[in-house]
């Protein structure tokens, strides 16, 4: 068992974990953020991509560990304040989603390219979600969405 | 067409002149959001993984390593000794009968809830343990001592029927789990009278749904009952089978299906880890959670039925079709489940969506030493249009007739009624072949496509809702209802239609919302609890929008009816003035009679003394239960059609084909939500993408499957999906719910012989096994250029390297 600190959702936390648990279980197990979901457990999927200072990562690859000191966004950190960031909006008004399981990592990998590049081309788009496998909508909505946001966050 | 209706579909008429009239329609036909949406993109939907309950024990499976093999013994005390293990079961534990699927069929349940005497792939359960948690439940698994004797494994399912195959199941029945024949007409005379006839055999390949969530189940004992969260698409049906594989009353048994990350067919049937949570908690007296891992998933839930297929067609040369013969043989895997619906499905579809008088087929499933297969997202529609399509084309190459054109003579039409009893009556299939071609520019670029261009088009029919009931219903119904009126400005529904990321959910409450002139968020919906929902079927045979959306109109169209007859009363007018629209209820054409939705409902309530304005309803088919035993019949209340059109350019260097547009017109008659219809088609496209160029299950020699991952079962990305366009065609159907039609099934099958058509086209080949990956399309086009170089004339046949 060791100590580790981190910052997630803007929140500071300590906590005591096993060495060889994941990033993903210590979410979702020791604190209950189940928001990022568990599709394959081999970061294939990505369905548990997280932030870690900014940079969109499998959360089934890393041990809790690794995060010790960094800086952790996960889909729960996404909305400010009770308002929906514009790329959830965006998922919402689009139908970038049906199941929705992976829509958390689909809306992180989203939020890492926006932030690099405001004005992705479709080409971008849909290789920042590369590594997300969608199984229910083709795609489609879910670039449209991200395409949306992106005009959104512009005229803002 | 036969225009009489049947007393059943006449049975709720009477609520025709509430319903609200299409001028006034606030909702059906336009886009509006998801009621999960905000759930889903804030991280708030749980689904049953997300589920954690204080005290909660983590199980694991023990799977056999051999795909055929006796159970000699089975040794758990090494695991019973690990502390942190507190239950252990095997199959003896056990005390009800075989899981199976549908219950009409349960002669035929062959499944045990754990092996107890042999297992039948590599991957059959045979214990269960649980533990504190996972890693101690890992290892226990670990310490399960079994000792097998291996039989030889028939992994070939043509080879399995043969008098020497190993014997999976019952001696003298050819390893066959299902056989099913079908006549009609004078097959001989018709194919001794034709201008022309044409024979060819196709292959399809193991595919997986591949649900981004894995299956799982959480499952606790209390107050004498056991309650399960599960990911079930039908959480009746599992009742069911939970109750008789535990040898327990359905009252002792509570099912509830959380959110669903996506089902697609694969999570249809009741599988051991759901039996196994249940018995341990039962016997631990703790909440009990099994999730399988995603390989687990891969090889030991549910596959499509791999399908060879041997089409026989009859033509007159003016394009005519006269009579289809056709053998089907679907590998079954080791078990039976949904998959034997396959069977006699494949032989329906073999009737759609072109004419057909004289027919004779034979479709053959035998088992495997395999995953079974199972019901999947156009269901056996996906091989065999596949099969029939791709057919089509060299018919038409043949006669030399425009390939939509043959399409079009052959066309299904409204009031047509197939050679095995199906009734179509809404039908737009001719429409959907127009505007497909018409989109993808057919008639000004088909004389113009250069070398390595093509275009391809492929027909679809599919059920819009299976009559089907699964379980034995009184009068064959399969989906009920309940919405109850609130006084305090809102409605309840409680419907037990289960949403499985389709959207059901928002389906349904727009349905309760649009007659009551509520908003969306006016309407609570209740739904997937077999404790506090009524009785529906569940998710499958594209049956929800249909047969659940009829259900709930109905429902909410009798508890309207009950309200307006107090309001017509008090306002000395006919329920049928009355109109509900944004929260009111008013006299139409007169403003002095006006009052909320609040209002009405106390207006009930009090003349009734406190009673609740609640209204019922049902949908039950015109068929009868033998249907699937007589093959013989109507299976649906109607019948979508659609058209794929794909354009395709193959490198011809590398075989790489580059899949630059689909587009999809598809019949689902009054679209209840455009954006919905999209997705529907949109995620179809993506499915019948992976079937025709890339998805594959492969297997060694022993029966091990050697790929169960996403890294080396590759599914479409972002990054190989093609421009779709969605074009709705059609008319309202008379018997769907505001018009409406089935959208997401009958959209996938003719995808993929689309896609092959333009493929076929560009190289000049004949490609008739999936799928068809670059490097077949490479060796075929190095073979061809080989045997050109030898003089020799070209093979028709090249799709098997």
């Amino acid at each position: 068992m060791r100590i580790i600190r981190m910052k997630l959702n803007d929140e500071q936390i300590e906590a005591l974990v096993q060495e060889n648990c994941t990033l993903l279980d210590f979410l979702r197990n020791q604190l209950g953020a189940t928001g990022t979901k568990k599709g394959c457990e081999e970061g294939e999927c990505g369905a548990c991509t997280v932030l870690i200072n900014g940079v969109p990562m499998n959360s089934c690859l890393m041990l809790a560990v690794e995060a010790d000191g960094q800086e952790i966004t996960t889909i729960e950190g996404i909305a400010r304040n009770g308002e929906l960031s514009p790329l959830q909006k965006a998922f919402i008004e689009k139908w970038g989603l049906q199941c929705g399981f992976c829509t958390p990592g689909m809306i992180m990998s989203a939020t890492a390219l926006l932030k690099e590049n405001p004005s992705p081309t479709e080409f971008e788009i849909r290789e920042a979600i590369a590594g997300n496998l969608c199984r229910c909508t083709g795609y489609a909505k879910i670039v449209e969405a991200i395409s949306a946001a992106a005009d959104a966050i512009k005229e803002a | 067409m036969s225009t009489e209706r049947s007393e059943n579909l006449k049975y709720y008429d009477g609520l025709r002149k509430i319903y609200k009239k299409p001028e006034d329609y606030e909702f059906v036909g336009k886009s509006y959001n998801r009621i999960d949406a905000e759930d889903k993109v804030t991280g708030r939907a749980k689904c049953t993984a997300d589920i954690y309950l204080p005290g909660m024990l983590y199980g694991k499976l023990k799977r056999s390593p051999f795909a055929h093999a006796k159970i000699i013994s089975i040794d758990t005390s090494r695991a019973e000794a690990l502390p942190g293990v507190k239950c252990v079961i095997t199959g003896k534990d056990f005390r009800g009968g075989k899981l199976g699927n549908p219950e009409a069929f349960k002669e035929l349940a062959d499944k045990e809830s754990l092996c107890k005497d042999k297992v039948r792939f590599v991957g059959d359960e045979v214990a269960a343990v649980a533990a504190v948690d996972e890693e101690t439940a890992i290892e226990a698994v670990e310490l399960i001592d079994v000792v097998y004797e291996e039989f030889p494994c028939a992994l070939d399912p043509v080879e399995a029927m043969k008098e020497d195959a190993s014997v999976i199941h019952e001696p003298g029945t050819q390893n066959l789990s299902m056989l099913t024949t079908m006549q009609s007409g004078d097959c001989d005379k018709a194919f001794s009278e034709a201008d022309y006839t044409d024979k060819h055999r196709y292959s399809t390949q193991m595919m997986v749904h591949a649900a981004l969530e894995p299956h799982g189940a959480v499952a606790t004992w209390e107050n004498n009952e056991i309650t399960i969260w599960t990911t079930t698409q039908g959480a009746h049906v599992s009742r069911f089978w939970i109750a008789h594989g535990l040898g327990i009353p359905q009252s002792q048994v509570r099912v509830i299906k959380p959110y669903l990350g996506g089902g697609f067919g694969g999570k249809l049937d009741v599988f051991p880890h759901e039996l196994c949570a249940c018995l341990m908690s039962m016997k631990t007296g703790r909440p009990v959670k099994i999730i399988l891992d995603r390989k687990e998933v891969f090889y030991g839930t549910r596959t499509r039925h791999p399908m060879e297929l041997e089409i026989e067609t009859a033509f007159r040369k003016d394009g005519t079709m006269l009579a289809k013969r056709c053998r089907h043989v679907l590998d079954g895997g080791a078990y039976g489940g949904s998959g034997v619906a396959a069977n006699v499905l494949s032989l329906i579809w073999a009737t759609l969506p072109y004419k057909v008088a004289n027919i004779d087929m034979m479709a053959r499933r035998p088992y495997t030493n395999k995953p079974a297969a199972g019901a999947m997202r156009g269901y056996a529609a996906s091989q065999v249009h596949f099969a029939n399509e791709v057919h089509m084309d060299e018919v038409a190459e043949e006669l030399g007739i425009d390939p939509v054109e043959l399409r079009r003579i052959n066309a299904c039409v409204p009031g047509y009624e197939g050679p095995t009893g199906l009734q179509v009556t809404s039908c737009a299939f001719k429409e959907t072949l127009d505007k497909a071609a018409e989109a993808i520019g057919w008639e000004e670029r088909k004389n113009g496509l250069k070398r390595g261009e093509g275009i391809g088009f492929a027909g679809s029919g599919f059920v819009s809702g299976t009559g089907f009931p699964v379980l034995e219903t009184p009068k064959y119904h399969s989906a009920s209802t309940t919405v109850r009126l609130n006084r305090e400005g809102y409605a309840t529904i409680f419907t037990g239609a289960n949403d499985i990321g389709q959207g059901s959910d928002t389906v349904m409450t727009m349905i309760v919302a649009e007659e009551l002139g509520l908003k969306m968020d006016e309407v609570k919906i209740v739904q997937s609890d077999t404790t506090l929902t009524p009785f529906d079927s569940g998710s499958f045979g594209s049956r929800v929008t249909f047969l659940a959306g009829n259900a709930a109109r109905r429902a909410v169209g009798d508890a309207k009816l009950s309200l307006l007859e107090v309001v017509a009363e008090n306002w000395n007018c006919q329920p049928e003035d009355i109109v509900m629209k944004d929260h009111r209820v008013f006299k139409r054409g007169d403003s002095t009679n006006d009052i909320s939705f609040s209002e009405a409902v106390w207006m009930y309530e009090e003349k009734h003394y406190g009673k609740s304005v609640v209204g019922v309803g049902s949908f039950a088919h015109d068929g009868d239960k033998e249907i699937y035993k007589k093959n013989r019949g109507n299976y649906a209340a109607a019948y979508s059609f659609s058209t794929g059109a794909a354009s395709v350019e193959v490198d011809e260097e590398t075989g790489c084909i580059d899949l630059s547009e689909l587009v999809l017109a598809h019949d689902c008659g009054q679209p209840l939500n455009l954006r919905a219809v999209e997705g529907q088609v949109e995620g179809s496209v993506h499915m019948g993408l992976g079937f025709a160029l890339f998805e594959e299950c492969r297997f060694d020699e022993t029966g091990k499957m050697l790929n169960p991952t996403f890294l080396d079962y590759r599914f479409p990305t972002a990054l190989d999906m093609p421009r779709i366009r969605t074009i709705t065609c059609g008319q309202p159907d008379e018997e769907g719910p505001f018009g409406a039609k089935e959208a997401g099934e009958g959209s996938t099958p003719p995808v993929a012989p689309a896609i092959v058509n333009a493929i076929n086209r560009a190289t000049g080949l004949k490609f008739h096994d999936l799928p068809i990956t670059p490097e077949k399309v490479w060796r075929a086009l190095k073979a061809r250029k080989a045997a050109e170089a030898a003089g020799v004339q070209e093979g028709r046949n090249c799709g098997k390297p």
